[in-house]
């Protein structure tokens, strides 16, 4: 404990006040070795994964909520050790009311400050109508629509500028979730996908730097970034399955420390087996060419059920 | 101490020194949901804190 702060834990590695509990490892973190040690493991996974090669131009998704702005803030703090690479922000406008407006504005203004490069796309001109158009009695299925079309929107995206990565700031609890919700569902093609840096050729690999950092981690990161903002949450996240399953697994995170990373362990364990039959078995929509698991691709199919 | 939830709701509560993880399990939160000051200073959820202190108790936004 602090002598100066009563009942304040100290840092293990500095004995200055902490801020953050890794319940996993049971060590308490002041600021500055709070943010060397994810920094760190940022670097380490993008080294051992082989994430982003010298002469990359990585388009970084950034929506201007908390996790992207994170994700660029690390990779550009990243970047010295990073050779001939490039970073590219895109924004991608789905048009929904009342949220996305706030978080434009806040990727804006960072890339700015950053000195990145900066695209924004919207759903509009890339889908012809914005997603609330879409979702016009069909909300319950928000997150699902707007996934497919986002990803879509970020491919393009990516193209446009030449990257050779698309990064997004999938965090730990995300990844997790995703995990989990695959399992519910029984997709097996989904929870193998590895569409990091085997991508044969077929679509821009994407990373996720971030995908083993714990939500609250980044979070606290933010605040000692002094760049934490406090914006809207999307309106449709309350017809979200993971937002069950959020918090089904966040309960299950608090009692039992390390279940989140254990089920990252879980689908590596199966996926390295599994993922190149996948990739090899992918060809390409008759629509629009992309790479497709069938004829025609998700985005195809979907913008047909909706009308276009 | 007085407890400043995310909505900006107060509460003055009567506890005797206590972590910050009781409290929130008491208020019904998960603290692996939240990030929690102690007056305006950021702090892990096993801190014990006392009756003078101003507790702020935020929400860490999901989606986007």
């Amino acid at each position: 404990m602090d002598p100066n702060n009563p009942g304040l834990p100290v840092c293990f590695r500095c004995t200055a006040p902490a801020v953050i509990f890794q319940r996993d490892s049971g060590h308490h973190l002041c600021g500055a070795h709070l943010v060397e040690d994810i920094e760190s493991r940022v670097a380490d996974l993008i080294k051992t994964r082989g994430m982003i090669a010298p002469g990359d131009r990585v388009a970084v998704a950034l929506s201007g909520g908390k996790d992207s702005t994170a994700l660029l803030l690390l990779l550009v703090s990243l970047l010295p050790t990073l050779h001939d690479v490039k970073l590219i922000a895109i924004t991608i406008d789905e048009g929904i009311a009342g949220y996305r407006d706030a978080t434009i504005t806040a990727a804006e203004h960072l890339a700015c400050d950053l000195g990145i490069e900066h695209h924004c796309i919207s759903f509009p001109e890339l889908f012809g109508n914005s997603l609330d158009v879409f979702l016009k009695g069909r909300e319950t299925q928000a997150c699902s629509i707007c996934g497919i079309l986002r990803r879509k929107a970020l491919a393009v995206g990516a193209r446009q500028v030449s990257a050779t990565k698309l990064a997004t700031g999938h965090n730990l609890d995300d990844e997790a979730q995703s995990v989990l919700m695959n399992v519910f569902r029984g997709d097996l093609p989904r929870l193998i996908r590895n569409s990091g840096t085997d991508s044969s050729g077929k679509f821009i690999p994407r990373i996720k730097p971030l995908s083993l950092i714990p939500e609250k981690e980044i979070a606290v990161y933010l605040m000692l970034k002094n760049a934490w903002k406090e914006l809207p949450e999307c309106p449709y996240t309350r017809y979200a399955l993971r937002r069950e399953v959020r918090s089904v697994l966040s309960n299950f995170e608090y009692k039992h420390p390390g279940t989140m990373l254990h089920l990252m362990e879980s689908r590596e364990k199966i996926e390295q087996p599994c993922t190149r039959p996948i990739i090899a078995s992918l060809h390409s929509c008759r629509e629009c060419g992309d790479p497709s698991s069938s004829d025609l691709c998700q985005v195809c199919s979907l913008l047909r059920s909706l009308g276009r | 101490m007085k407890l400043i939830l995310d909505d900006r709701d107060e509460r003055i509560l009567k506890h005797d020194p206590a972590p910050v993880e009781q409290i929130l399990r008491e208020a019904g939160i998960n603290p692996l949901d939240v990030i929690v000051s102690r007056n305006g200073n950021l702090i892990p959820e096993d801190t014990v804190v006392g009756a003078d202190d101003v507790i702020r108790v935020i929400r860490i936004a999901h989606g986007g």
